[in-house]
């Protein structure tokens, strides 16, 4: 399974039906990379055969883009919306790699997402996972998705 | 008289889009109630007149299959449809929440147009 590729079919079906927005999609990085500058990340752990966390990291900017679209209004700051709002993109892009993931013949199971705010935090997974990371480009501004995970058959 | 839908999802978020959805694809509610989690959704069902539920799946202090074994089992609201609106999609979940009353279900991302082609018939 092409997990880089299953992020961007994701990521940009959720886009391109719940916000009528194309993403253009930047190039995969596998493995250890440096740290993902964001102003807001939503993470969401993944359990079963995949163990691991897929997190949506966001500047400022591209975070109340987001929110402004689903909401359909401006949006200056981030608030409980934006929390929200980019859980809710997390929950959406888990649930379409969930599916990628029952073809490949492995069973995931999502949790609720968890979302921070801040200008300097970083996220750390488990030892040994595998590590995917696809940015993408919403409106000229840049932000990231990113897979850390286990395989429990080893994979 | 016309009729009302109770939105259940932890997210405000995804509750204010499938409201838009709604009236987008031009299906009106008189009212539409909202709920963030499973326990909030039966306090809602049992003091309003509530004519269809539309319930997430993935969600805080009671998920959308408990929600649904509970309101099976009070007599008052226990006729009240439940369609689900979820990222789960897999056959073991919705088969499971089929089995406990649910009417169907629509995969998340959607559109209007999705909505409306699963709920209008049911109205």
């Amino acid at each position: 399974m092409n997990v880089g590729q299953a992020i961007i079919d994701a990521t940009t079906e959720v886009f391109s039906t719940m916000l009528m927005v194309d993403l253009e999609v930047g190039k995969t990085i596998e493995g250890r990379g440096g740290d993902i500058p964001a102003n807001i990340t939503s993470m969401i752990g993944l359990g079963k055969d995949i163990r691991g966390m897929l997190a949506v990291h966001c500047p400022a900017s591209v975070a109340k883009d987001i929110t402004g679209s689903f909401l359909g209004m401006e949006v200056t700051e981030l608030d409980e919306d934006v929390k929200d709002a980019i859980g809710e993109i997390a929950n959406m892009v888990a649930g379409n790699m969930k599916i990628s993931f029952a073809e490949d013949g492995k069973a995931i199971e999502i949790a609720i997402p968890t979302t921070i705010i801040g200008d300097s935090f970083r996220t750390s997974g488990m030892f040994g996972a595998h590590r995917v990371v696809v940015p993408f480009t919403m409106n000229g501004e840049v932000f990231m998705i990113e897979l850390k995970y286990i395989c429990s058959n080893g994979d | 008289m016309g009729k009302n839908v109770l939105l259940v999802d932890d997210s405000s978020t995804m509750r204010k889009i499938i409201g838009r959805s709604l009236r987008q694809a031009g299906i009106d509610f008189d009212n539409i109630y909202e709920a963030a989690d499973g326990l909030e959704a039966l306090e809602v069902l049992e003091n309003e007149s509530v004519d269809i539920v539309l319930s997430d799946i993935n969600m805080p202090n009671m998920d959308g299959i408990s929600f649904l074994r509970e309101k099976a089992s009070r007599d008052a609201i226990k006729d009240i449809p439940v369609l689900m609106i979820s990222t789960e999609t897999g056959d073991d979940i919705i088969g499971e929440a089929k089995a406990l009353g649910a009417i169907g279900a629509i995969k998340k991302p959607f559109t209007p147009d999705k909505v409306n082609e699963v709920l209008g018939p049911l109205l």
